[in-house]
């Protein structure tokens, strides 16, 4: 570029006299304009983070960064790796609930009855009972049609969208999904159109106010990896799925098991594991109450023998193509839950 | 560690210029050196090794056909004195001239064999690792590497004497993740002396600014309509998606890597570099040919210096022209990666470029109206491009030859559609239907040229001021993810 001949040397060199002040002024702005960004966004923890509990981690990427031929993965995901296993003391997201989380402190996350005694007010009906027997005691499927799905709300993250988009239920079904929703914004987050003005967006639990559903389908959790411990998500989970129960009090819900991704993105490094996946899903499988909360497994339908999703269904390891939507959708299908009062 | 990352703007940057601003000029070089290892290794460092290794070898290398170089130069100079001196001695004359060329040879054999051992390190990685495994800059720092060599025994440039300098040739961290490529006779002079001054890290923060916006507000925006036409699959997509799509991973990749040098030339730029351009508003480009003239500059000259005019360029006639335009364009192919899909991207621009040319030949020959047709029609040229590019950059974009077949397919109806969701293409228009606009308007030189008018205006430093803060804040918000997509 052109503006490359005023920034060498030459220019400046041809104007011997000091530096005036109109030669500093945009580096000076940016500061000033950095410390009122950092403000006003209250970022300056990636500062102080650093510099207070971080020394650890600055140390700890020193001293990997001398030991080069230890070990093979690099400095950013040490950083990443320190971040989400400090994220269970301090991380700003994970800050809202520390408490909780700490407190039951065994970390066999296979049993959800230590979470469960914390929250008193969980009286969902011989839980605990239901645990153990779930597979003896057996609920009958029956195979449906799409008009099953009439009276029925999907809810989930932008795999429920993409559900949405290719499952061909867009005209019978409900669908309150939206990319990025995690358990802990679920009913928050202003997500759902309403019909007839164009802009307006109200959140899931004004929308699941306003209009009851027979069938509520529930598929969120893998946004949720990232932050907190699977006890932290299995207790909001469970709080979501309580109130879900408390707004559409008649209706069915299935709690879909969060799908796992493929081997190779499991591997790949980061917060998204398939064993993750596995360890909240049997926290999720252990809420249902096979009476009116019920687990469905989706992924007996894109899994291969080992749990994790068939790479050829999928281009990102994480969302299933369009063309393969339809398998879930069948799995939806074929696993009606036939209800004693049904007729 | 990538400029468009926290780490890098918050943290490496101010602390990088604070010190090499410290730093008495003397050493400006060591704490350059210092700064670039830094930067490599918290990018990579399992491949931090080979680089070192293959700068100091390199050196050596240099230092001796350099050498040689330097022997004829001095012969030259003092050839009446020799002749005088050894008039009556044929003998050791003879001997001399013997031992120069066998000299001479020699250095041929040591180039030859010292690019074979850089390049061919190069071609192992392209070839057997996965294209994440590739050792971080290898691509750039080899070419340039080989560019000094073959300059250095063309007698070009001398050989650098000092192994800091050469050192900081090859790994100055702005130019060293990916390029430009900078020949070592370009950046010789600022190497030994050049001045840091608040006007050139001024000017060179602001040319940074606008690579870091190109990047983050623009590529990495467009980049999300790539992605969700991926994940889709490419069965399920409309043929107009499917050109939205091809056109969005065309902006992307252009204000990626532009905005990528430019972030280079503006980093070299504050210590007082001047690293040659990479981009010149291609898309506004009339030809495929022309395209390539604009676009990543310098490694179309790397190719052209060391490739296409050795050959022959084209002097020898139309039929050794296309044999070396074939060869270069496989080799470009080859450059960005080992699998053939690259090889089939370049092949394609090579026949674009061939039948141009002789479209250009048979106009030349047969003009139209006494004005060349293509000057008539002057909005075709660009429509033509427009449609020819997206269409290549997808055989550069999709790596399994089966799915570029799909799709491709799709985007000329060829492939019958699986599952499409009605009107796609609308919707995607209607989430990015700005960003195009956005995007088509800094194709243009326009920005580039009311950048240019109001550098100096306060104006435009609270807005570039501004600009910066906005990308560190999405980045931020991002979760400081090179492809951006934390959320599901």
């Amino acid at each position: 570029m052109a503006d490359s001949r005023a920034v060498n040397g030459r220019l400046s060199g041809r104007r011997r006299k000091r530096p005036s002040a109109a030669d500093k002024i945009y580096p000076m702005l940016l500061v000033a304009f950095g410390c009122i960004c950092l403000t006003v966004t209250g970022s300056w923890h990636v500062y102080t983070d650093p510099l207070l509990g971080g020394g650890r981690k600055l140390f700890d990427a020193f001293s990997a960064s001398v030991s080069l031929w230890s070990d093979s993965h690099s400095p950013a995901e040490d950083a990443e790796d320190a971040d989400s296993s400090g994220g269970q003391q301090n991380s700003p997201q994970g800050g809202e609930s520390p408490g909780a989380e700490e407190a039951p402190d065994d970390q066999q996350n296979t049993q959800p009855d230590g979470s469960q005694n914390e929250q008193p007010d969980e009286p969902d009906t011989g839980r605990e009972d239901e645990t153990e027997p779930e597979e003896p005691k057996g609920v009958s499927y029956q195979t449906v049609e799409d008009d099953y799905f009439a009276d029925a709300v999907f809810i989930g993250d932008s795999r429920t969208v993409g559900l949405f988009e290719y499952g061909g239920l867009e005209e019978t079904g409900t669908f309150y999904a939206s990319t990025g929703l995690t358990v802990h914004k679920l009913f928050t987050n202003k997500i759902v159109p309403v019909p007839g003005q164009k802009k307006k967006k109200i959140t899931v639990e004004e929308a699941l106010s306003q209009n009851q559903f027979a069938k509520v389908y529930l598929m969120i959790g893998i946004n949720e990896m990232g932050t907190g411990t699977p006890e932290s998500f299995l207790e909001k989970y469970a709080e979501c799925v309580k109130h879900i129960q408390e707004l559409q009090p008649d209706a069915v819900i299935y709690l879909q098991s969060i799908m796992s991704v493929t081997g190779e993105r499991s591997e790949q490094g980061d917060y998204i594991t398939n064993e993750g996946i596995d360890i909240r899903n049997e926290g999720i499988a252990a809420m249902a109450d096979n009476e009116r909360i019920f687990y469905l497994d989706v992924n007996e339908a894109v899994c291969d023998e080992t749990g994790a999703m068939i790479p050829d269904y999928t281009h990102d390891g994480v969302h299933l193509k369009a063309q393969y939507i339809s398998l879930w959708k069948d799995y939806l299908k074929c696993h009606a839950v036939a209800l004693d009062d049904s007729p | 560690m990538v400029f468009s990352s926290i780490e890098f703007l918050l943290f490496f940057l101010p602390i990088f210029f604070i010190l090499y601003g410290l730093t008495p000029n003397r050493c400006k070089n060591v704490t350059l050196l210092a700064g670039s290892l830094v930067f490599y290794t918290l990018g990579e460092r399992r491949y931090l090794p080979l680089l070192v290794v293959s700068v100091a070898v390199n050196y050596f290398v240099g230092r001796f056909l350099g050498a040689g170089v330097k022997d004829k130069r001095v012969n030259d100079k003092n050839k009446n004195y020799s002749k005088v001196k050894y008039k009556n001695q044929n003998g050791r004359g003879y001997e001399l001239r013997y031992r120069e060329r066998n000299r001479r040879e020699w250095r041929k054999a040591v180039l030859f064999f010292a690019l074979m051992g850089n390049l061919g390190t190069l071609l192992i990685f392209k070839s057997h690792a996965a294209e994440e495994a590739l050792p971080l800059g290898l691509s750039f720092y080899t070419f340039q590497i080989a560019s000094y060599l073959i300059d250095v025994c063309r007698g070009d440039v001398p050989a650098e004497r000092s192994f800091f300098k050469f050192a900081v040739y090859i790994t100055m961290f702005p130019k060293l993740v990916s390029g430009p490529l900078v020949s070592y006779g370009e950046v010789s002079e600022a190497l030994d002396n050049r001045r840091m001054s608040w006007r050139n890290v001024q000017h060179g923060l602001k040319l940074f600014t606008l690579g870091l916006a190109a990047k983050v507000l623009l590529a990495d925006r467009i980049g999300l309509l790539w992605n969700d036409v991926q994940v889709r699959g490419f069965e399920s997509i409309s043929t107009p998606l499917a050109w939205m799509g091809a056109l969005a991973f065309s902006l992307k990749i252009y204000f990626d890597f532009g905005g990528y040098s430019l972030m280079a030339m503006g980093l070299g730029g504050m210590m007082g570099f001047s690293l040659p351009d990479n981009f010149k508003t291609p898309y506004m480009a009339r030809s495929v040919r022309d395209f390539y003239r604009r676009w990543h500059i310098t490694l179309g000259r790397w190719f052209c210096d060391y490739v296409y005019i050795p050959l022959g360029g084209n002097r020898r006639g139309e039929l050794c022209t296309v044999r070396n335009l074939l060869i270069v364009w496989a080799l470009t192919g080859l450059w960005h990666g080992g699998r053939g899909n690259f090889l089939l991207w370049g092949i394609l621009l090579w026949m674009l470029i061939v039948v141009e040319r002789q479209m250009q030949a048979f106009l030349e020959r047969h003009p139209v109206g006494g004005e060349s047709i293509w000057k008539q029609l002057s909005i075709f040229p660009h429509l033509y491009l427009w449609a020819v590019i997206p269409v290549t950059w997808m055989c550069f974009a999709i790596t399994d030859v089966r799915e570029l077949a799909v799709y491709l397919g799709r985007m000329f109806g060829a492939v019958p559609q699986q599952i499409v969701l009605r009107n796609d293409w609308s919707r995607a228009l209607q989430t990015y239907g700005e960003l195009f606009g956005l995007c088509f308007l800094a194709c243009t030189p326009m920005v580039r040229r009311i950048y240019r008018r109001c550098r100096d205006s306060i104006v435009m430093d609270v807005a570039l001021a501004v600009l910066f803060w906005i990308c560190v804040w999405r980045i931020m918000a991002e979760g400081n993810n090179p492809f951006m997509y934390t959320n599901f």
